[in-house]
């Protein structure tokens, strides 16, 4: 109790003294901390709205597209199946919206809710009688097409024949991922309305949904379901891949935060303990004056434990909260998950009581005889010092250099504090660049075509006509995307055809070679992982029954659908599928306005063509750059907290030799130059390891996440060389500007009188 | 007159570099209640470290420490902490004040590391300010003090705990003779209310303000000689004319 009265007056006017580094590290922990919550969370299942769509709706665990109406008892008696969802009739149409033309699928569904897999209501009501042309839409396509309750939706069927639906009410699913990462948008109608719709039942398909006892049981579902049907099965997916487009990406940002969080935190943990330290060292007379007063050697370790903890520790708090309205405002997450947000929580408790508890411990056995010196080793020039010398540098850069390594742990602690920090950034800035490389280089993401248009209801050689006569289009690609089912595997894949196998679409190959004939085609690296292939290796699938063998020669970068994209060209397909082309790419002149060919393409069709831009992947990402921002102004805090420690340091370090400096005659310039010389060569040699291991490690690293995230190796650039040229001046700068201040005030100061 | 405190036969020898260098080679001293004691000897002649391990600060080879009738030399380091806390106040040369700590906060630190209530903290703390005509200078930092005020305020900080010794390691050393007459002026109003001193010095001057002066050369004591103090008294007359104080 006494000392804790004492202690904590002690440590009141300690803060007081240093309220500046005791707030900087705060901010720094409380950064990183908000960083891994956040991380944690959304690599955490707990984020991903499919967890909780799957078990409000009953979800089913695996869906299969037939072109006939199955057999329920059939599926039902399956091993393991407990449950059956549909048959349900289904048919694509054509939604009409403000002249966009969107993908969809017409879904019948009776009037009573079923058991399992059941849309659940978020606005309006369920399908009724009373309202026949009434229509339930899936929350994600109606957000995208700005669908509202009452709003009037223009379906066209295959036939051509349009039908205007009114919304009746908004929905949500699991059976499928959200539009318009997963086409087609689903819209449930009466199977009485869609029989009106769509009469012809050749031209729709029914889909059955499977609830299973055990989860993990799915593939073998899978394969009974598909050797029971054979032919008949058109598509078949499982809830891991709608899990999978859900989380899309949330994953990567996840990933992200994470990388940067854990080596952050290890940043952070340095900080503080080198912020400790030297503070420690700073504060040895007054320690030894404490314990001459009667603290024991516990009760200072205690003190200093609790003051330098109890900073990390409110970091840690506010960087919970931080993490949580970052997750629950910016992010909308509805809850945030306990488990991960306790792991984080103990772990960086316990990283910052390890990093203060050693200089606390260290501290704690200070000698009680205040009038001990506590001088850095001295009388021995460094090694570089005497290089500095050979060069016959001025004196105070020798002096300088003598005293950059006098305490080699504080030395080494902020050279690596400084190096740690400087990595990350400049990985940052390799992200940054990667993203303003998919920009700039469109086609080395598979983006070659920035316009993609569909006939629509004008004949394919119409619509061929009309989109090569435009001034800017230089090539057309004609193109179409079929769902192929991977008999080993139970489930489907997508496959893309554009161009002609003599005449390829210029996809992005990054290993092997472009698909030069027909029985060729080129994959993601998701596709590679998920059939376990090798390029060269000859896949086996079937499309809508036909069978389509290919020899995989290479692999693309592919940032859709997880990389699970099969990319071949429009020949190799069969002529049922791909006569006529669904869709044609278009490859416009350099320096085209896409809008601008949009707006002619629609005024020369009579706004009959569908013409689509491509979507970078960089401009979904746009997050990316949000977050990178927010980790460099927390890397270069905690830059700057090491920054501080070794300059206060170097400063005390050197409060007596500056009387003897300036009795030797050396200016206060001089003295100034020799006290930010200390300091400027960790900086200098910190920065210039940092930027060299983060350059030979950016490549490789986002080449990693893409290859795990299925987009495959070889989208990662690292930052250009201007750009971390620039990076390297602007720390080093700016943390000679910090170190400046306070050399400045000591050299301008009147020579000590009194020892330290 | 019980003795305060006893040592028998003290040695210290540092054994750090090549060569063992004694600091203090067999040091016997009693010191009574009350008494006012003047280390005196040149630089190198043990008197620091004598006074170090009179409080504790620095371990002794061999020997015997008592303190109030009880022998303290074989206690740990956290008990003799905890010893210094009640019984123990010190001066040092360079005042060492808690840089952080206005002069209020330094001198309330010991009391309250006793246990004394934050009231009787800062009543003791008004009190001794007081006494030592710092009380405007109560809210000033350390460095804004002068030496002699930061010598005072040291004082105030040692005494803060009515400790049975008081040990003074050169506490005029760093002082102007002004401030050292002021300095030593305030110990001899302390030592006259009964306060047991131990003070170190190599000034011949400021040991002579003591009642005895003992004298240590190579780490043993060569002189030790009782002051006659010729009280100022009505009987006093010619040649009395110079007193210190």
């Amino acid at each position: 109790m006494s000392t804790y009265r004492a202690g904590s007056r002690w440590i009141r006017a300690d803060l007081r003294a240093r309220r500046g580094q005791a707030v900087l590290t705060v901010l720094a922990v409380a950064g990183i901390v908000a960083a891994l919550i956040t991380a944690a969370t959304l690599l955490e299942d707990g984020t991903n709205p499919w967890r909780g769509l799957f078990d409000q709706t009953n979800g089913a665990h695996l869906w299969i597209h037939t072109k006939d109406r199955p057999l329920t008892a059939a599926l039902g008696g399956i091993d393991g199946v407990t449950e059956v969802a549909g048959p349900y009739r289904s048919a694509p149409v054509t939604v009409t919206r403000d002249g966009r033309k969107s993908p969809a699928a017409l879904r019948a569904m009776p009037v009573t809710l079923p058991q399992v897999a059941h849309p659940v209501v978020t606005e309006g009501g369920w399908l009724t009688p009373a309202q026949p042309d009434g229509v339930v839409v899936e929350r994600s396509f109606a957000r995208e097409l700005g669908l509202t309750l009452g709003s009037p939706v223009t379906a066209t069927a295959l036939s051509g024949s349009r039908h205007v639906l009114y919304v009746r009410g908004l929905a949500d699913s699991a059976e499928q991922g959200f539009y318009p990462e997963w086409p087609p948008g689903l819209v449930w109608v009466l199977p009485e309305k869609l029989n009106q719709v769509e009469p012809k039942f050749a031209r729709s398909e029914w889909v059955t949904g499977l609830r299973l006892a055990d989860p993990e049981a799915t593939q073998f579902a899978a394969q009974r379901v598909v050797v029971m049907l054979e032919e008949e099965v058109q598509r078949v997916f499982t809830w891991r891949e709608v899990r999978a487009a859900m989380e899309l990406d949330n994953r990567l940002l996840g990933t992200l935060l994470a990388l940067f969080g854990v080596v952050g935190m290890v940043a952070a943990a340095l900080a503080l303990a080198n912020a400790a330290g030297g503070r420690v060292l700073g504060q040895l007379r007054d320690l030894a004056t404490l314990k001459s007063m009667g603290f024991t050697r516990r009760q200072i370790a205690g003190l200093l434990l609790v003051e330098h903890g109890a900073l990390g520790l409110l970091g840690i708090g506010l960087g919970l909260l931080a993490g949580w309205l970052i997750l629950t405002l910016v992010l909308g997450t509805p809850s945030v998950a306990p488990v991960p947000l306790l792991a984080t929580t103990a772990g960086t408790s316990l990283v910052v009581l390890v990093a203060v508890g050693l200089p606390a411990w260290r501290g704690g056995r200070t000698p009680p005889i205040p009038a001990a010196p506590a001088s850095p080793p001295r009388g021995r020039l460094s090694r570089l010092a005497r290089l500095a010398f050979l060069v016959r540098l001025p004196p105070a850069l020798v002096l300088g250099t003598r005293d950059a390594f006098t305490r080699r742990v504080p030395a080494m602690l902020t050279l690596v504090g400084l190096a740690v920090p400087m990595m990350m950034i400049t990985i940052a800035l390799g992200f940054w660049t990667t993203l303003d490389n998919f920009l700039a280089h469109p086609e080395q993401v598979g983006q070659h075509a920035q316009l993609t248009v569909r006939p629509g209801k004008l004949p394919a050689d119409a619509a061929e006509r009309i989109v090569g006569d435009d001034r800017d289009v230089v090539r057309v690609f004609p193109g179409a995307e079929v769902n192929a089912l991977v008999p080993g595997q139970a489930r489907s894949i997508r496959v893309r055809a554009l161009g002609g196998s003599a005449t390829p679409y210029p996809f992005p190959v990054v290993e092997g070679r472009m698909y030069a004939d027909t029985g060729e085609a080129v994959a993601g690296q998701g596709l590679l992982d998920l059939l376990k292939v090798r390029i060269g290796d000859r896949v086996w699938l079937t499309v809508g029954g036909t069978p389509l063998i290919v020899r995989i020669v290479g692999r693309t970068v592919e940032p859709d659908l997880d990389g699970e994209v099969l990319s071949l060209g429009l020949d190799s397909l069969a002529a049922k599928d791909a006569v006529p082309p669904q869709f044609y790419g278009l490859e416009l002149r350099e320096g085209a306005d896409p809008a601008a060919v949009r707006g002619r393409l629609l005024a020369s069709s009579g706004e009959e063509l569908e013409v689509r831009r491509a979507v970078n992947p960089a401009e979904r990402l746009v997050i990316i750059r949000v977050i990178i921002v927010a980790l460099v102004t927390v890397l270069a805090l905690i830059g700057l907290a090491n920054l501080l420690t070794a300059s206060a340091l170097g400063l005390r370090d050197h409060a007596l030799d500056l009387a003897v400096l300036k009795a030797m005659g050396l200016t206060p310039r001089q003295v100034m130059a020799t006290l930010v010389t200390g300091t400027g060569l960790l900086v200098v040699l910190g920065v210039v390891a940092g930027t060299a291991a983060g350059a030979s490690v950016v490549t490789g690293l986002i080449d990693l996440q893409g290859h795990t995230s299925g987009v495959g190796a070889g989208i990662g650039r690292p930052p250009s060389p201007l750009t971390l040229g620039t990076a390297m001046v602007i720390a080093i700068g700016a943390a000679l500007a910090v170190a400046l201040i306070p050399a400045r005030r000591a050299a301008r100061a009147r020579v000590p009188v009194t020892a330290r | 007159m019980s003795a305060v405190l006893k040592t028998v036969n003290l040695v210290k020898i540092y054994s750090g570099g090549a060569v063992p260098v004694p600091a203090v080679r067999g040091v016997d001293l009693e010191v009574g209640e009350g008494e006012f004691v003047a280390v005196m000897g040149p630089s190198g002649s043990g008197k620091s470290t004598l006074v170090h391990m009179l409080g504790g600060l620095d371990a002794r080879t061999s020997g015997e420490i008592w303190l109030d009738g009880r022998r303290v030399d074989t206690l740990s380091e956290s008990a003799w902490a905890l010893l210094r806390r009640r019984k123990i106040g010190f001066v040092f040369q360079f005042f060492n004040l808690v840089a952080t700590m206005t002069v209020a906060d330094n001198v309330e630190l010991p009391a309250l590391l006793a246990g004394a209530s934050a009231k009787d903290a800062r009543e003791r703390r008004e009190y001794l300010l007081g006494v030592l005509n710092l009380t405007e200078r109560a809210d000033a930092a350390p460095g804004q003090l002068s030496g002699g005020e930061q010598q005072r305020v040291a004082l105030a900080r040692a005494l803060a705990n009515k400790p049975s010794l008081l040990l003074a390691d050169e506490p005029t050393g760093n002082l102007d003779s002004r401030n050292t007459r002021d300095v030593l002026r305030l110990l001899g109003e302390v030592h006259r209310d009964g306060q047991t001193i131990v003070m170190v010095t190599h000034d011949a001057r400021v040991g002579s303000l003591a009642d005895r002066v003992v004298s240590l050369l190579d780490g043993q004591i060569v002189d030790d000689g009782r002051i006659t103090r010729r009280r100022p008294s009505a009987r006093a007359g010619a040649g009395e004319v110079i007193d210190l104080r």
